[in-house]
């Protein structure tokens, strides 16, 4: 253990010096005897040798007092400095090598660079670590393994979207997520239907997925954060919120065809089950239904009397215990599976590189009936097709069908809904099938609009199907050997449908609705750069970039909604009887013209600036360009300066960046009018002024010709370096990201005429630290232990709206029990709370029936966005062995629980239990400031609970969490015993995701179940439960 | 580097061209609360459970609110939210479009529209932004300030004199796309009028001299007596859900649903006990054409089976089936009209203002007798449903004269109660002649939750947007006129 003799060494080191000193230097990795490497004495480089081809030295000593120390260097190893000890006359010393310290990562355009020239913060992530425990959405797999990046996968079910946050969140309502680029070239990551916040009256709130969640993981080769502004000013606006780029696996030169299989299947269940109360049953005033009608009206209320088992009548007329049903949840939600199965085959040649991939993901979600089915096939190519020109080329289809993606939210159509608030005494399996014999909706409630669970699951209709095709072709040629042009263009085309049914038959809307939308969505891009590299004098060379980009991007839409069917039931478009039809046509373009300029003096001092010049379609001709530039440096301390022998490398890079974007909102110059669809009225056309989000929204934006460009400066400081002969680690950084002129969508006035207006926006500040460390505690030839552990830290503050605007309404929860603001001097999405009044001397304002009366101002309960987030990874190796595991956590942040209202509402919640026993007496003050003092009777405990939801304070709780996110055990089966097979590795695994909470303080749901990746965030309301996973993982080659 | 992008940056599917009839003929159909739950929330669940046409056993919470005197945002902003972009400022940009294409007539008739959605909104809220309002486009002018109820008073009767003077016979109108008198000018005086009237007897208790004045220029202008000049709108019940009659529309698919008997429907609602009591007690031939009792899946219109929910109800009963209903054969029905300000109306304000004195072209008690009439002849517009037989008109006006030898008050009763059973279906006006009135006189519930204190709401309480997105105004505003609560009075509604 080198550590122990570095110590040992420092120990003892006095005597007399030999005369001579030999030895051998070997590679740690391969144990190879290095040929050619320099062995000197430290402080004196007169003093040096060099080894043999057997890796040998011998090294004549002057006569020197005190402890002699060699330095050993040889280019593609570490430095090392050797103490040595008293007397000592040989020594074996081992380099490591130092492919790490040149390890070359992809950065923006896909250009490759040695790591230690940047001049700014980059992760990289291997594509292994995404496919053992895997998630439907890749994105939700970067959850706690980068500082910094905080990746939230969304309670809305299997195929829903993420949130991938990179150093905070520098807009207030524009994409927040960062640019995803797949070999160098954007895709299109958009949301196809974010679940609404507050009331939805159609009922079919899904969540129908993003772009990302199109790539599998298997075709990654490896998956490079760059979170800094840096690598946004050379990739333009959309780079502003960091890069993620997906580098896909390619075709090896190799004898015959590689053949690889992953296989992985798991088991879900909901991994969280609310504490509700189990001592008063179904009921409104402390007594049990008396009949089939009041057993619906409180179908959902659990106000009743004392649970006694005795026989008491059901929604359904028949009589049953009323008695505790603590399984609804495990009940109502099946078992979710999901069998992952991809197979690669791959070969190549000196001029012909290939790999081919085909992949089928079948998940049957855990809301019943629920399904989705993706595949993925993807082909990627690279050719030289003479000394001087190559391509490379990748393509990737998509056939992604999704079947009954379950409603969050609000109650209608939401199958989570009624699962959670049935009343505590009916066993929801007596809800099934939902329907009754004309197909009617069973009612379980007095209320319509909160939908049976087994209706919505059995009748209703949420399917999607999309198809997609990634691909992007590039050429390179070499016109000299240090000049070449290379060429590119990509193109991502999603073609989505969907068709949504509230079925005749419902309870709430009972002629039905009918939506259908087909979305085409384009993203496609053409680029060309000239490169030329050259070496100016000696030990500085330096790098020119030049080049243009042009961004096309199409959304081509076409709805159909309609009320209504002819025949009940039978749901085709043609049986719709108020059918409207609207098309949406956006374009935008954005041209630019970008270059760089990077120096490199003696490998140790790295320069580089870059500039771009962005012209975008959707702004007003005087104010449509931007031009930002970026400046950085790296500068390795431990080339320069001779630093302490434990420092293996060090390093400190900075960068001051900006970037310019515009609204991605076409048309938003000029007030438009558009025809009422569907054929106007009394034979004559009617016309409205073109609403903004949808055809009959009702909403108007105001359209703003002065909006310019917003711009985005990030100035950041990092510190890399690796101590004890590469055992530790670290990557610490600072930033300071400002958006200024950011361009908002603000809700304003509806007496302007409008509901929205868009506005270049005052300031918004993000500033962060962000630490990695990692390391291995123990390494030696059967056991490795490895930890690398994240820290992050952003402190977000709105600094200044406009001068008419001290806040922006973000977001209303359903009922407006809550709100979601961007106020100016605090966080971005801070919650909004109503509270009960309260005197000067702080006393509750009572109503005369002993209501708390709310407050008419909100209240900040702090911010949905958690600033601190952190996550540890351990892995363990012991011979073929390996045990992984993931434990991430989330602090500071708040989470508003329309479950836990709803359950306080409904009579579920613990905390309605004070009282049901005629003991809870409320003191304070009445209207007109008299004490005021009241016991109430049990039968006033719903009006008093159910009064809470004006108080939705009580209802924000700390989203703080620690989870055990994953632990993967793998095996290495020694397939060399089964040689007839012809294996080259065969691993089995078992891998766990979500396995459990460490720690939460939210009562009854998971902390993490916000279901829209809007700029709102920090709503939870009945979203899919979050599951625990379990499954096995197979991986052969071949 | 910016080529063509004038070109990419065109909205293909809609037009920068406003064109007046079209955005005339949309604020027509908005204007008539179409769609959007407008009518639902505003008129149905809050206004008219406050005037008990209407009762339903939600908690007051949601649904219950306006029975049960609840607070709930969504419902009673929406109509603040609601009707400045989709209606008024349609109409502003109409009027600006027929201003620049010089057509005077098609401007006097938008304003005239304009003005009667602009009272209904101060009525049901108060001081609203009314002479900074609309100005989100062009001027960017984000944070209006709301003007107190007696200048917006003061500026829509100016508006409407302005508006009705403007009218020429002859000069291009709106014409088809008008599809209330398909542009008829001497209709859309009377139309003009007719508001100028109801505006005037609204200032009765605040201002009697200003409402006298007001009234008898109306009255000499000449308003709707007739029943050809009746402001309807027609509806169908084919195509799109916006050729069907919103309040048809609204009350059936969100209440009482076709397939739901009497039993299943969705709020809870039930024509109120008050309602159904009075027309029953006073042997009204419209209760059949208005009301129904299911009998099974039959709507039975037997009058003496015929009973209200009581409002403030808060669970359902168990005989809820037996409660009467909107009738599926009248007010149901998809194409019924829906009408707007009809001589039904007129008659019983020209009864009060014969009352007061303020004209004598006709007495109180003829003008009485002819509200009634009208109304009842009124209903045969629903269908053959609608129809009242002649004789039990006359039986009915006869049997209920106005008590001429009875005091102002027995008279005022007897008017505004007769105005308050012809006006069904405009709970917006009704709640504010009840305000005003004081009559017919209801009896108030005092369920759980409700925020008054057992006490019938004055107003609704603005869109709470409105305290962080124009918080200036919105304060000043509460300075002005008090809380922000609904006991508040608005400035008419002078206690």
């Amino acid at each position: 253990c080198s550590l122990l003799c570095c110590i040992s060494a420092l120990a003892q080191s006095n005597g007399s010096n030999p005369s001579e000193i030999s030895g051998t230097v070997s590679s740690t990795v391969s144990g190879q005897k290095i040929a050619g490497a320099t062995v000197m004495l430290v402080n004196n480089n007169s003093v040096a040798t060099t080894t043999n081809n057997n890796g040998e030295f011998t090294l004549k000593l002057p006569a020197i007092s005190g402890a002699i120390e060699l330095l050993i260097t040889h280019v593609g190893y570490e430095r090392k400095q050797v103490r040595l000890q008293a007397g000592q006359t040989t020594i074996a010393i081992q380099l490591n090598d130092a492919r790490a310290l040149d390890e070359v990562v992809v950065t923006a355009l896909g250009i490759k660079k040695e790591k230690k020239a940047l001049a700014y913060a980059v992760t990289e992530v291997k594509g292994e670590e995404f496919t053992q425990a895997r998630e439907i959405n890749i994105a939700n797999a970067l959850t706690g393994k980068i500082a910094g990046v905080n990746a939230s996968s969304l309670a809305s079910g299997p195929g829903g979207s993420s949130r991938v946050i990179i150093r905070g969140n520098g807009s207030l309502n524009g994409d927040n997520q960062p640019l995803y680029v797949v070999n160098g070239m954007p895709i299109d990551n958009t949301t196809n239907s974010m679940p609404a916040s507050g009331n939805g009256s159609v009922g079919l709130n899904n969540d129908r997925g993003d772009g990302i969640a199109g790539i599998n993981p298997d075709d990654i080769e490896a998956i490079t954060v760059l979170k800094g502004g840096t690598a946004a000013a050379l990739y333009g606006s959309r780079a502003s919120n960091g890069v993620i780029i997906i580098t896909t696996k390619k075709g090896v030169k190799q004898r015959g065809i590689g053949v690889e299989y992953n296989s992985t299947l798991t088991v879900e269940r909901p991994a969280i089950v609310p504490d509700w109360q189990y001592e008063y049953g179904s009921g409104q005033y402390a007594a049990k239904p008396i009949d089939q009608a009041q057993a619906i009206a409180y179908g959902r209320l659990s106000y009743g009397a004392k649970m006694d088992g005795s026989e008491v009548v059901q929604f359904d007329g028949v009589k049953r215990p009323y008695s505790p049903q603590k399984d609804n949840i495990k009940n109502f939600y099946r078992t979710g599976t999901t069998f992952t199965n991809t197979v690669s085959f791959l070969g190549g040649s000196d001029s012909f590189t290939w790999r081919a991939s085909l992949s089928d993901l079948n998940n049957h979600g855990i809301v019943p009936n629920n399904k989705l089915n993706k595949k993925i096939a993807s082909l990627s190519v690279g050719a030289n097709l003479s000394k001087r020109i190559s391509i490379e080329g990748y393509a990737q289809y998509n056939i992604e069908k999704s079947e009954n993606r379950a409603g969050v939210a609000d109650a209608a159509g939401n199958p989570n809904w009624g699962t959670y608030m049935i009343a505590n005494t009916v066993d929801i399996r007596n809800l099934d099938p939902g329907y009754d014999a004309n197909g009617k909706e069973v009612p379980w409630n007095a209320v319509g609009f909160a939908s049976n669970p087994y209706f919505v699951v059995n009748k209703f209709k949420n399917n999607d199907d999309r198809n997609r095709f990634i691909g992007n072709l590039s050429i390179r040629y070499n016109i000299l050997n240090n000049l070449f042009v290379k060429g590119r263009v990509s193109h991502d085309y999603s073609n989505f449908k969907y068709t949504g049914i509230v079925p005749t038959g419902n309870l709430y809307f009972a002629d039905g609705y009918y939506q259908n939308y087909l979305s085409g969505i384009t993203e496609t891009n053409a680029e060309l750069t000239v490169n030329y590299n050259t070496k100016i004098i000696d030990d500085l060379t330096v790098n020119v970039m030049a080049g243009g980009n042009q961004r096309r991007s199409v959304t081509d839409n076409t709805n159909l909604d309609g009320t209504g069917y002819s025949v009940p039931g039978f749901y085709d478009v043609s049986n719709v009887v108020s059918l409207t039809t609207s098309k949406a046509l956006g374009r935008l373009r954005t041209n630019s013209v970008f270059g760089s300029v990077d120096f490199s003096y003696k490998n140790l001092l790295f320069l580089t600036a870059s500039g771009r010049n962005d012209w975008f379609s959707t702004l007003a001709p005087q104010n449509n360009n931007i031009f930002y530039p970026s400046v950085g440096a790296s500068f390795i301390l431990s080339e320069a300066f001779q630093l302490p022998v434990w420092v293996n490398f060090a390093k400190i890079r900075s960068s001051l960046a900006q970037v310019g974007g515009a609204t991605p909102i076409p048309y938003a110059l000029n007030l438009t009018y558009s025809l009422v669809p569907g054929g106007g009225h009394d034979k004559r056309p009617l016309q409205m002024i073109t609403n903004f989000n949808g055809a009959n929204s009702g909403q108007l934006m105001v359209p703003n010709q002065n909006l310019k460009p917003l711009t985005s400066t990030t100035f950041e400081v990092g510190l890399e370096a690796r101590f004890l002969n590469g055992r530790l680690s670290t990557d610490i950084a600072v930033y300071d990201r400002r958006t200024t002129n950011d361009i908002v969508r603000a809700s304003i006035s509806p007496s302007t005429g409008f509901n929205h207006a868009l506005f270049n926006v005052g300031e918004m500040s993000n500033k962060g630290l962000e630490v990695l460390v990692s390391g291995f505690p123990v390494k030696n030839k059967n056991f490795n232990w490895e930890v690398s552990y994240n820290i992050a830290y952003n402190k977000n503050k709105v600094i200044r709206i406009t001068d008419e605007l001290s806040t922006i309404e973000a977001d209303i929860s359903v009922n407006r029990y809550a709100f979601i603001h961007h106020p100016e001097g605090k966080p971005y999405s801070t919650i909004m709370a109503t509270t009960g009044l309260k005197d000067a001397k702080g006393n509750q304002v009572y109503a005369a029936d002993g209501r708390e009366i709310a407050s008419p101002t909100l209240v900040d309960m702090g911010t949905g966005v958690a600033p601190l987030t952190t996550g540890i990874t351990n892995t363990f190796n012991y011979k073929r062995l390996s045990l992984s595991f993931l434990i991430d956590g989330r602090f500071g942040g708040k989470v508003y629980s329309a479950t836990n209202l709803y359950g306080t509402r409904m009579g579920l919640h613990k905390m309605t239990l004070p009282g049901r026993d005629g003991k809870l007496t409320v003191n304070g003050v009445d209207n007109g400031g008299n004490p005021f003092s009241k016991t109430f009777t049990p039968d006033q405990m719903w009006s008093y609970y159910n009064n809470w939801q004006v108080l939705s304070e009580k209802f924000v709780y700390s989203s703080d969490f620690v989870k055990l996110r994953q632990v993967i055990i793998s095996y290495s089966i020694p397939v060399e015993k089964i040689s007839f097979l012809k294996m080259q590795s065969l691993t089995l695994s078992l891998v766990g995701r979500n396995l459990a909470i460490l720690h939460k303080e939210a009562d009854n749901i998971d902390p993490e179940s916000t279901f829209s990746n809007s700029n709102a965030q920090g709503f939870e309301m009945f979203g899919v439960p979050r599951t625990r996973s379990f499954g096995v993982n197979l991986m052969v080659k071949f | 580097c910016d080529k063509d992008f004038e070109e990419v940056n065109t909205n293909p599917n809609a037009s920068t061209n406003a064109n007046p009839d079209l955005l005339f003929s949309q604020a027509i159909l908005k204007g008539n609360y179409v769609l959007d739950r407008t009518y639902f929330y505003t008129s149905y669940l809050g206004a008219g459970m406050y005037v008990q046409h209407f009762a339903n056993y939600k908690d007051a919470s949601l649904a219950g609110m306006g029975d049960k005197y609840g607070i709930n945002d969504l419902y009673q902003g929406f109509y603040f939210t609601y009707l400045y972009p989709n209606v008024l400022e349609n109409l502003r940009q109409c009027m600006e479009g027929a201003e620049k294409a010089g057509h005077m007539n098609k401007v006097a008739t938008a304003r005239i529209w304009r003005v009667l959605h602009f009272q209904r909104l101060t009525d049901l809220y108060g001081d609203v932004p009314y002479k900074n309002a609309l100005k989100g486009y062009p001027e960017n002018e984000f944070l209006p300030t709301y003007d107190p109820q007696s200048e917006i008073y003061d500026g829509l009767l100016t508006e409407l004199d302005q508006a009705i003077s403007a009218l020429q016979a002859g000069a291009p109108t709106f014409g088809a796309a008008d599809f209330i008198y398909q542009g008829d000018v001497a209709k859309w005086k009377k139309f003009g009028y007719s508001l100028m009237l109801r505006l005037a007897m609204r200032m009765t208790k605040i201002d009697e001299n200003k409402a006298r004045t007001w009234a008898q220029k109306a009255i000499a202008g000449g308003v709707i007596e007739q029943a050809a000049d009746n402001a309807a709108v027609k509806y169908f019940n084919t195509g799109q859900v916006y050729n069907f009659n919103p309040v048809a529309y609204e009350i059936g698919a969100q209440d009482y649903k076709a397939d739901a008997y009497g039993d299943a429907n969705v709020e809870g609602g039930k024509f109120s006990k008050a309602f159904i009591d009075f027309l029953r007690d006073n042997n009204d031939p419209r209760l059949p054409v208005m009301a129904v009792t299911y009998n099974g899946t039959t709507p039975d219109t037997t009058s003496s089976i015929a009973k209200g929910l009581p409002s403030g109800t808060l669970n359902k009963p168990n005989n809820f089936k037996t409660f009467s209903e909107p009738n599926p054969a009248t007010i149901l029905r998809y194409d019924a009209p829906l009408l707007v300000l009809t001589n039904a109306e007129m008659s019983f304000l020209l009864s009060e203002a014969a009352l007061r004195g303020w004209t004598n072209a006709n007495t109180a008690s003829a003008y009485f007798k002819n509200g009634i009439e009208n109304n009842m002849r009124n209903w045969a517009r629903f269908g053959a449903a609608g129809v009242i037989a002649e004789q039990r008109i006359t039986d009915y006006t006869t049997a209920h004269p106005l008590n001429t030898g009875g005091s102002f008050n027995d008279q005022m009763n007897q008017i505004h109660s007769q105005f308050w059973v012809a006006l069904l279906l405009d709970e917006l006006e009704c709640f504010a002649n009840w305000r005003r009135t004081g009559y017919p006189v209801l009896t108030p519930t005092n369920a759980p939750g409700n925020q008054t204190g057992g006490v019938i709401p004055r107003r609704f309480p603005y869109l709470q947007t409105e305290r962080s997105n124009n918080k200036t105004a919105y304060e000043a505003a509460l300075a002005r006129q008090g809380a922000d609560n609904l006991l508040t009075r608005v400035w008419w509604d002078k206690q």
